[in-house]
């Protein structure tokens, strides 16, 4: 009996050997797995984000305004976008986050581009997300802003005024209700639950975006962000303040060399033709008004002598743009 | 027989030990080509979204405000590319490098056309308009894409400035991703 007993309790060398090794084969293995479901869930992440911007492509051809565009994620996605304006033309970071099995995985790397200016809430998080564009323009085109919006984020635009309704009615145009997320109300109490109210008419309690449109202004955040004309407007109400005055900071450098292009070309034309548009001085002033832009409290001053700009070049024998 | 159990444990041992190795190097290869496919994969989808951004530049590019006519030549037109400002884009295209994302830009004159045995005619400041190849962005690559557009410059005739609008192709290349 006794020797029965300590057989049994016996495990030789070959089976210890074993049982170790297969471990250590079993660790690896499921330590390689969970590697690779990683490695797969950053390549994801990082094909969605230069997806999105591949596909915002279109909405840069002008033909697409006041119209927007769904774009659809196979999983709930979060679209984290950032800028960098440390370049000469800076850049426009995305990347995205992915709910695998109710967890969000890690943020994919990041993928740039320098020649697009998006505007959204950071992250935006959804499943479905509406995108479009407006001209940005110092008179003439400088690019085209983009903006982005989850159908979950609901946006209640209180007593806007007529251009800016007009605007967004073309943008809904004749949509499924069902993923609306913009809305034109005149009382608060109107607006969807959970909304974000954009208030274009002082007095509203607690409303998270204030648009004053007569000293062309947002208050967001409690921080205000100046602008010029619709485009930017819906680039400070969907943005937040440092990203703004940051793709703000790009745009003006994109300008400033749109500036000394034509600048150049005025020049280039006078030598060919003889046709001299005169605007070659006020051009480069103008470039160097654009390369010294410290934040969006001075568009006012740029904008009206972009306009005396455009004036010129409207008379002009030849013009420029 | 001491000895000779001895041996035989020793063998078992060497056996598994053997096992064990092949075991782990059959796992490590099927990981290996796992891997091998996947980053194949991912270098095709990678090439392929390449594609799919100069196919969809081409499109867009004849109207970003480095390239387009504006109103210069009459009212604003789609796919219409202002020549005399691409001639001052080429000269400070150093400037542009990574802008677009892809590794060359050319701009093809193709009507009038040419006579098809000559060489196409690199655009210089010295040589415009009597050339039909607009280089704005040099680079090697391994496809490309293209689009009609409309190619307007200013002309003096006659002592009148006149507006000439040709046709043209412009073409984008893309590298493949390695």
């Amino acid at each position: 009996m006794i020797k029965n007993k300590k057989g049994a309790l016996e495990f030789s060398f070959a089976w210890i050997f074993a049982i170790i090794a297969g471990l250590f084969i079993i660790f690896l293995a499921i330590y390689g797995v969970i590697k690779f479901i990683n490695l797969e869930n950053a390549s994801n992440n990082a094909q969605t984000a230069k997806d999105i911007g591949v596909l915002t492509n279109p909405l840069e051809s002008s033909f697409e305004a006041l119209k927007r565009t769904m774009m659809t994620t196979p999983v709930e996605t979060r679209i984290y976008t950032t800028c960098s304006n440390s370049t000469l033309f800076g850049e426009q970071e995305i990347r995205t986050s992915q709910k695998v099995y109710n967890k969000w995985s890690e943020e994919g790397v990041d993928v740039s581009f320098q020649n697009k200016y998006l505007f959204s809430k950071d992250p935006v998080e959804g499943k479905n997300f509406y995108l479009f564009s407006e001209q940005f323009e110092v008179p003439f085109k400088v690019a085209d802003l983009i903006y982005l919006t989850s159908t979950d984020d609901k946006y209640c635009f209180l007593n806007s005024p007529s251009d800016v309704e007009d605007e967004i009615k073309a943008l809904k145009g004749t949509e499924d209700s069902t993923n609306e997320n913009f809305f034109l109300e005149t009382n608060s109490v109107d607006c969807p639950d959970g909304s974000i109210d954009v208030c274009f008419k002082r007095g509203v309690r607690n409303c998270p975006i204030e648009v004053y449109t007569t000293s062309n202004y947002v208050v967001k955040d409690g921080k205000r962000m100046y602008y010029e004309g619709n485009a930017l407007m819906y680039a400070a109400i969907f943005s937040n303040k440092e990203d703004y005055e940051c793709q703000l900071d790009r745009l003006m450098g994109r300008a400033e060399q749109l500036y000394k292009i034509y600048a150049e070309k005025s020049r280039f034309v006078f030598q060919k033709t003889g046709c001299d548009s005169e605007m070659e001085a006020d051009l480069i002033v103008m470039g160097n008004m654009m390369k010294n832009f410290q934040g969006s409290d001075s568009l006012s001053q740029i904008y009206s002598l972009a306009d005396d700009v455009n004036k010129e070049n409207e008379n002009a024998e030849c013009r420029l743009w | 027989m001491v000895i000779i159990n001895k041996k035989s444990g020793q063998m078992k041992i060497q056996q598994m030990s053997f096992m064990i190795i092949a075991v782990f190097l059959f796992l490590a290869m099927v990981g290996m080509m796992v891997v091998t496919i996947k980053m194949s994969d991912l270098k095709n989808s990678a090439t392929a979204l390449e594609e799919q951004n100069a196919m969809l530049l081409v499109t867009k590019l004849a109207n970003s405000p480095e390239f387009s006519c504006g109103d210069v030549y009459g009212t604003a037109k789609t796919d219409c590319i202002d020549e005399d400002k691409v001639m001052t884009l080429k000269a400070n295209i150093d400037r542009y490098s990574n802008f677009w994302g892809v590794s060359s830009i050319e701009i093809l004159r193709i009507y009038p056309p040419k006579n098809p045995l000559a060489k196409d005619i690199e655009c210089t400041s010295t040589n415009y308009p009597k050339c039909n190849l607009i280089t704005v962005m040099s680079g090697s690559s391994d496809f490309d894409k293209s689009n009609y557009v409309a190619l307007c410059r200013k002309e003096r005739y006659n002592d009148e400035f006149v507006n000439t609008c040709e046709i043209a192709r412009l073409i984008v290349g893309y590298k493949k991703v390695q």
